[in-house]
């Protein structure tokens, strides 16, 4: 029985909450995870362990924040920009994100922007959807 | 190594703020792994810096009546970009409030001109003795030592005293 997206919405927003210690309404859709709900390394783990919990799905280490390993390939980053197969890359890896912003602009740095709410319920989506 | 997030206090307004600096290294350790092609201060370091520097206000202000000061909340916490080596965070400061036990705070780090970290905190601070009065000398020992590590923080000049 395939959840509706507000059910995952729903249920990431607990997630969030729990791991991060922030209020429900700070948790919207747009919301970014470091910038604006104050994540940082060791949440990104907890997040995604609890997510396993949440939804009965198993998520491989570098699976949801790829950027480990994009940024540590020198073909893919150049000038503290991605290039344009890091970009590529970046897409085929990172199919629930939304790269429009941030293409103009691919400044490693800016990558956190790219992890927002809305990225999260995608991938949980994409996920529950290939696993029946 | 040892557990110091704050290399250098730049001024100190007792009661309302500080502003302090930390140089990022490539020889600290976490960094090693954290990540292993894209070095950068972890975002709990960040925060330990703002810490640290909102306990040299607290310590300062109060007179180093208090051996311990520790973190009892931190809200609104913002990560806005990385940090790597050879750059250098500028912490500021700002104190809401400094009671005798408690204190609270609003801080942010900023790197070559740019937000880095910001956020809202408050402390707690107290003496073991407090508790235990048996612990009255590892209290005084570790004020004594606090005390030396303000001095060397300020780079403190034998000649004119801050």
């Amino acid at each position: 029985m395939a959840m509706s997206r507000d059910e995952i919405l729903r249920q990431v927003q607990t997630v969030l909450v729990d791991a991060l210690g922030v209020d429900t309404d700070e948790v919207t859709a747009d919301a970014t995870l470091m910038t604006d709900l104050g994540a940082e390394s060791i949440d990104f783990l907890d997040i995604v362990f609890r997510l396993e919990k949440t939804f009965g799905i198993k998520i491989a280490r570098e699976e949801l924040f790829p950027a480990e390993n994009l940024i540590s390939n020198s073909e893919l980053v150049s000038n503290g920009k991605l290039t344009a197969k890091g970009l590529a890359e970046l897409k085929t890896r990172m199919p629930h994100t939304d790269l429009a912003a941030f293409e103009g602009n691919p400044d490693i740095n800016r990558l956190g922007d790219l992890f927002t709410v809305n990225a999260i319920v995608r991938f949980v989506e994409n996920k529950l959807s290939k696993s029946g | 190594m040892r557990f110091i997030l704050v290399d250098r206090i730049l001024s100190l307004h007792a009661g309302r703020e500080i502003k302090t600096v930390k140089n990022v290294s490539m020889a600290e350790e976490y960094l090693a792994d954290h990540f292993p092609a894209f070095p950068v201060l972890p975002g709990v370091l960040l925060l330990e810096g703002l810490i640290e520097s909102a306990s040299w206000l607290v310590r300062e202000t109060e007179h180093f009546a208090h051996s311990m000061i520790l973190l009892t909340q931190a809200q609104n916490v913002k990560y806005r970009s990385f940090v790597r080596p050879g750059r250098q965070v500028q912490y500021t400061v700002q104190a809401k409030s400094i009671e005798d036990s408690v204190s609270s705070f609003f801080g942010f780090g900023e790197s070559e001109g740019e937000r880095i970290v910001e956020g809202k905190f408050g402390l707690r601070h107290f003496n073991l003795a407090d508790q235990n009065p048996r612990m009255a000398d590892v209290d005084a020992g570790i004020t004594e030592s606090m005390k030396q590590r303000c001095k060397l923080l300020k780079n403190f000049e034998p000649k004119t005293e801050n």
